[in-house]
């Protein structure tokens, strides 16, 4: 058993560091929490295409490099350590292009793999799953896709989804078996779809942070081609299960604020202790003690599950219990700033009172949503309950 | 013991649910948070009206010479609608700190305006971290000649000080090098030397910077005597946080409400949420938090009310309140799921309003170390 990582991954991580450092210097990015929400520049998906930086872990054959999960672990850490505006390339990296690697066609792996690993034009990604009926209940989507021809009929509506206005292409869950005594797990597919194609519209939805992230989209009789179908009719639970191990499993579901950590340990150590009282600087240092602790083994959860994967065993129990971990620590990591920094934490930006620029404000509003998108701490918890520890279903 | 109200405070209570209810939807508070002045001046009008800013001040200032305890129902019942206006700032803090610390003159030339809503103060007592300072304060007041002083400094989260007519703050009084004591001023909110700069508040509500550089003050803008102002703020003070304390309590309640209607209503994997055990669990848990904290806060009322010691009562309500709103509001939204994340919803309302709560007067680890040191650790 090893904790440490071998000189080669340190040397990885370490050259990861250097271009990303070069890069702050250079003012392509700041470091602010909310990176993957904000930050999307195909330029700077680019730069790390040039590196073998995306698509990683996919096999040569599809212009992968055959790395291990764990190195791309190592890649994603330094990545969001500073925020580093990814948002382009990243779901295709997570999900997209693993999914396609394991269910899709010949023609998609040609189509769209090469052009991801490039990081080419028109290619960002965003998920089309929720609807308003189907939350938690992701198997009542209603979205229906109708054969007809050699095209699919797609009518319906999606929510929630995070970077629709932005996005080239939807990664969507339609139903495509209308028999009501179907099993309802073996009733819905799984389309790339163009959201270019006549009778897409996307709606936006503000957020109680009042910003623009996530929308409404709807399909009313958009035609979509069948080779844009993947895999078979009516496998897309099949295909979800596997996919999600992936979208819950990474790193960005602890580090998303990681900057109000590093901010909130700087001040912190600026703090005049003899002014704040030494109750409340004993209470500061058994704060973020706790906080330490919780973020080293939220590491190494997420550092487990993708050694888990390197293994070749599927993570179902250990994606889900880390990322409900994450998440809570990552609320926890909000509200405790908010309460060692005082009334100031809670102005957003704008003027020079506002603790970290308004970062920690924003990331307060944010804070319910960690918990939430991609599978709520619940959901989660009834996957460790049920798939890891075999009990019951009801 | 006797949990009843009475007569006189049930219909209070009633008529003012009823007013919040009536006039102060959800759509009105979030278009009052858009607007510059962030205050309805109508309904202003109307609250002065019924009585409500003079409640607990006495007949010869136009106050209803009534109980401390009404004073806090009517708070609760705001506190539902998280009603934003300038009550707080002008007609309790501003207001007590004048009835407690004034001599009749500035009693007589202020309250009555106060109460009538149409002259509008506001407090300055926090400083560039958002904290109160009146112990020991940040801002000083030099004395420069006879009864002339200059003040310099910065207060943060003064609330309404676009529209307020005058700003009390507590400095620190500098006669050369001697440190004279905290002393309360009141300062004109405009002219040379003071600089008002709004602030952006994750509620949404009007609290804005002031900074002031050698601006002029008197002996007549001292408020009591000086060197005596932390005393009177820390008179007033245990009102003040069971004031926050009622309103967080009604905010609650809404809190609590609407959760437990959204599950009723909410249907996923066929049957709504309120079925299932985990939730049913949330939901009493929220509702225990709601009526512990709803108790609590009500004792501390009862016995600032009666004029009785309290100090551990307040503190052990304000530590209280300040964890379980909060823990609630983040219950709430994961039971209201996506829909509770958006602006449209109401819950972000109640979720800002328990962490700005819980942060005005002291957390819960500051009111831990009141209630120990009451308890004489």
């Amino acid at each position: 058993m090893r904790f440490t990582f071998t000189e080669e991954q340190n040397k990885f991580r370490q050259d990861v560091r250097d271009f990303l450092q070069s890069e702050l210097r250079a003012g392509i990015f700041v470091t602010k929490s909310g990176g993957l929400a904000e930050g999307s520049s195909q330029e700077f998906s680019r730069k790390m295409a040039k590196r073998g930086w995306i698509g990683m872990t996919w096999p040569k054959q599809y212009g992968g490099q055959g790395r291990t999960y764990v190195d791309k672990l190592i890649l994603n850490e330094e990545i969001f350590r500073v925020q580093a505006p990814v948002a382009y390339h990243f779901l295709a990296d997570r999900q997209i292009g693993p999914s396609i690697i394991h269910f899709g066609s010949e023609w998609q792996k040609e189509h769209f793999l090469p052009r991801f690993v490039r990081a080419d034009d028109n290619l960002k990604f965003c998920l089309l799953f929720s609807e308003p009926n189907a939350g938690s209940d992701l198997v009542n989507v209603a979205a229906s896709a109708t054969k007809d021809g050699d095209s699919y009929v797609i009518r319906g509506q999606k929510v929630w989804t995070s970077g629709g206005h932005q996005a080239d292409y939807g990664w969507l869950l339609a139903r495509t078996c209308f028999d009501p005594k179907a099993p309802r797990h073996e009733s819905c597919s799984q389309f790339i779809l163009d959201l270019r194609l006549p009778g897409v519209t996307v709606r936006p939805i503000i957020n109680m942070a009042g910003r623009h992230t996530f929308n409404e989209v709807f399909f009313d009789d958009v035609r979509v081609e069948k080779r844009f179908m993947v895999g078979q009719e009516n496998d897309a639970f099949k295909q979800i299960m596997a996919q999600m191990d992936y979208e819950r499993s990474g790193i960005e579901r602890l580090m998303q604020n990681y900057p109000i950590y590093e901010k909130l340990m700087e001040s912190i150590k600026q703090m005049d202790k003899i002014k704040v009282g030494e109750a409340f600087y004993s209470w500061v240092r058994d704060s973020i003690a706790q906080l330490e602790i919780e973020f080293n083994i939220g590491r190494l959860l997420v550092y487990y599950t993708a050694w888990t994967i390197d293994q070749g065993r599927r993570p179902p129990k250990e994606a889900a219990l880390a990322k409900a971990y994450c998440n809570q620590y990552e609320q926890r990591l909000n509200d405790l700033a908010t309460r060692i920094l005082g009334p100031s934490s809670l102005l957003r930006e704008g003027t020079p009172w506002a603790a970290f620029d308004g970062e920690l404000a924003e990331c307060y509003l944010w804070s319910p949503s960690y918990t939430l998108q991609g599978g709520s701490v619940e959901v989660l918890k009834n996957i460790v309950a049920q798939r890891g520890l075999n009990l019951p279903r009801k | 013991m006797d949990f009843s109200l009475n007569e006189e405070t049930k219909m209070l209570k009633s008529n003012a649910e009823k007013f919040v209810k009536e006039k102060c939807p959800s759509s009105f508070v979030k278009n009052i948070l858009k607007e510059e002045k962030g205050f309805s001046e109508a309904l202003w009008k109307e609250m002065a009206d019924l009585g409500w800013l003079g409640l607990v001040y006495g007949e010869p200032y136009g106050g209803s010479g009534g109980d401390f305890f009404d004073l806090f129902v009517l708070f609760e019942e705001m506190g539902k609608a998280v009603l934003p206006s300038p009550f707080f700032c002008s007609a309790v803090f501003a207001g007590l700190l004048i009835n407690e610390a004034g001599d009749e003159k500035v009693k007589q030339e202020y309250l009555p305006g106060i109460i009538a809503g149409k002259k509008i103060l506001t407090v300055g007592l926090r400083n560039e971290r958002g904290l109160y300072d009146y112990q020991d304060p940040a801002m000083e007041a030099q004395e420069v000649g006879e009864g002339s002083y200059r003040i310099k400094g910065t207060r943060l989260l003064v609330p309404y000080a676009h529209v307020a007519d005058e700003i009390v703050v507590c400095a620190k009084l500098m006669k050369g090098s001697r440190d004279c004591g905290p002393t309360l001023f009141k300062t004109k909110s405009q002219g040379p030397g003071i600089k008002v700069i709004p602030l952006n508040t994750i509620t949404g509500e009007k609290d804005f910077a002031v900074t002031y550089a050698e601006f002029p003050a008197r002996q007549t803008d001292i408020i009591g005597l000086p060197g005596k102002g932390a005393a009177y703020v820390e008179k007033i003070m245990p009102k003040l946080i069971a004031l926050k304390c009622g309103e967080m309590v009604g905010g609650l309640s809404k809190v609590v409400d609407m959760t437990v209607d959204y599950v009723k209503q909410r249907v996923q994997f066929g049957k709504p949420l309120g079925v299932l055990q985990v939730v049913q669990h949330y939901c009493a848990d929220m509702t225990t938090f709601l009526d512990t904290a709803r108790t609590i806060a009500y004792q501390a009322a009862s016995l600032i009310d009666a004029g009785l010691p309290c100090a551990k009562e307040v503190a052990m309500a304000k530590a209280w309140c300040s964890d379980v709103y909060k823990k609630s509001t983040q219950i709430a939204h994961q039971l209201h799921g996506g829909i509770g994340f958006t602006e449209e919803h109401d819950l972000h309302l109640y979720y800002k309003h328990a962490k700005t709560s819980e942060l005005d007067f002291g957390d819960s680890w500051y009111h831990r170390q009141k209630v120990a040191e009451a308890m004489g650790f």
